[in-house]
């Protein structure tokens, strides 16, 4: 527990995600991103914001590792993902949860055994994935599905199934890609406390989305992304943002 | 729950020929080994019967009046034979022996009278004894003019070097068929992988290791393996059944091969190739599964 919490101390002052001059291109394309420099502290939440084709979902395969800078330094955990060896990703990939943009559920099992999939692999015990999942996906608001398999679910509740699936093995980072995109406003705001209260006992986030009224209700630092360059623009006071959430959104 | 696969290869309708190819290939392997055991049993039982032996022909006389010279002749070669050091035993064939032996030529009872047929004696030399053939040849022609040794082992030489060269064609066609096996589990498990892309670089993402991934090719190719394996020698053993059935309704023209009763011999030898077979076509495949998908992953990030 010791030398836990001594890692952790020294992630959060070195930052659980740092980037240095990170730069990607797709072949001999233009670069999608360019000199991105910046640095998440342990438990921080931002927002990554930014129009369409402006790199969201690339720097998001970055920090997910499912992808590699094409120059630059990026480092996770204390850790420089360039040159970690084979056996060292799945530790530090069970760490980090994605909300995919499309899911990416298996459509031959259910909900309850999506959702549990980080924790058969990680290797859990039987008793203790059901009861976390079957509690996880009643809190989503999914209880009625447990056993429904996605094909023959909603594309609300196929990204709430997504989300449980993200943040059951409690990652040290969560990164969400649109993760309100498909669901209504209630459910969406209702996901989004989930993620707070997940940042409240030390997850980092990082949410992308598009949605103008998420950033400014929840009013959270952003790392907006223009052309290909990253700029982080500070929130109003933490104040603010628990005034702004208890009143009702607008047009809601 | 939790029983599921995540990539369900066992649905795969491109993975289900596997166990049929897998049968096929056991199929030929198993016969080739068949044959293999076979020709080595015959061989065995040439040697036994003919190591250590010698057959010295001495030229045969002709009408009534030359069977006393030809008795005689005989016994001054029995006896010189029992003299040399290193022999045994030295028995003339009986002439009712030699009779039948030319029955199928001749017909029964049709031998004419003055038909010079030779006599034949079997020797048979002490056992680790060298015996100079040259030197034997020479004081056999010095009493009998016209004797004849003959080593056997010259022609059982000749006879294994054929059996072994068999039994060598036989290991080539087991290796080449078991090659082959390898190469379909090989371009089966890229081809699973490869249709299965999304879903394992889901499972890499949420922190799969290799193995884990492999664990689901290698259980499916074992049982692939397995069933093929089964399938293979089942089919195998009946073919030897029947070609054990139809080699017993006809004489085999060829010296020593008793087919029916070889196999009978490894009957036991059946049974455990029946277990040992699919188990080992179930390892194989296991093994080469996971060899190449961890070898496949190793290129992914």
């Amino acid at each position: 527990m010791r030398a836990n919490l001594a890692v952790l101390h020294s992630e959060e002052r070195n930052g659980v995600v740092r980037f240095e001059n990170v730069g990607v291109r797709y072949g001999s394309g233009p670069e999608i991103l360019r000199d991105i420099s910046f640095e998440l502290e342990g438990g921080s939440f931002h927002f990554l914001t930014g129009p369409s084709g402006a790199g969201k979902t690339s720097l998001l395969k970055l920090m997910y590792l499912a992808q590699r800078p094409t120059r630059g330094l990026v480092r996770l955990f204390d850790r420089d993902v360039t040159v970690l060896k084979r056996p060292e990703l799945p530790p530090l990939r069970r760490r980090i949860g994605v909300v995919f943009q499309d899911f990416r559920l298996i459509n031959h099992l259910t909900a309850l055994e999506n959702v549990a999939l980080p924790l058969r692999i990680a290797g859990a015990r039987k008793e203790q994935i059901e009861a976390h999942v079957t509690e996880l996906l009643s809190w989503v608001g999914l209880s009625g599905q447990v056993n429904a398999k996605p094909p023959t679910l909603s594309d609300g509740e196929k990204q709430r199934v997504a989300i449980a699936r993200a943040v059951i093995g409690r990652p040290s980072l969560l990164l969400a890609d649109e993760p309100t995109g498909n669901i209504d406003l209630d459910q969406g705001l209702r996901i989004l406390r989930l993620f707070e209260e997940l940042n409240k006992i030390g997850t980092t986030v990082v949410i992308a989305t598009h949605d103008r009224s998420l950033v400014s209700t929840f009013r959270r630092p952003e790392l907006r992304l223009q052309g290909g360059d990253l700029t982080v623009h500070r929130s109003a006071p933490a104040g603010a943002d628990r005034l702004r959430r208890a009143d009702p959104l607008p047009g809601a | 729950m939790f029983h599921r696969s995540e990539l369900q290869l066992n649905r795969d309708t491109a993975r289900r020929f596997i166990p049929l190819m897998v049968a096929a290939m056991v199929y030929l392997a198993t016969l080739a080994l068949a044959g293999a055991v076979v020709v080595g049993a015959t061989v065995d039982r040439w040697s036994e019967g003919l190591r250590g032996t010698l057959t010295v022909q001495l030229p045969g006389g002709r009408g009534d009046a030359s069977v006393a010279e030809t008795a005689a002749r005989t016994d001054t070669a029995v006896s010189l034979l029992l003299e040399t050091a290193g022999i045994a035993t030295a028995q003339p064939v009986p002439a009712s022996d030699l009779e039948s032996l030319l029955e199928p030529w001749l017909g029964k009872g049709n031998l004419p009278a003055d038909l010079p047929v030779p006599v034949l004696i079997d020797v048979t030399l002490d056992p680790g004894a060298r015996v100079d053939l040259v030197a034997l040849q020479r004081n056999l022609v010095g009493v009998v003019p016209g004797a004849r040794v003959s080593d056997n082992g010259v022609y059982l030489e000749r006879l294994v070097r054929l059996a072994r060269s068999v039994q060598l064609v036989a290991g080539v066609v087991m290796l080449l068929v078991a090659l082959a096996a390898v190469a379909i589990i090989v371009f089966a498990t890229r081809a699973g992988l490869s249709m299965h892309r999304e879903t394992i670089e889901l499972l890499h993402l949420i922190g799969a290791r290799d193995a884990y991934i492999a664990r689901q090719f290698v259980t499916n190719a074992l049982w692939h393996g397995l069933l093929g394996g089964i399938i293979g020698v089942v089919l195998a053993a009946a073919t030897v059944a029947a070609l054990g059935v139809i080699a017993g309704e006809v004489a085999l023209p060829v010296a020593g091969l008793r087919l029916p009763e070889q196999l009978s011999i490894s009957l036991v030898l059946w049974l455990a190739g029946g277990l040992f077979i699919p188990v080992v076509a179930g390892l194989v495949a296991m093994g080469t599964a996971r060899m190449t998908v961890m070898r496949t992953l190793r290129q992914v990030l």
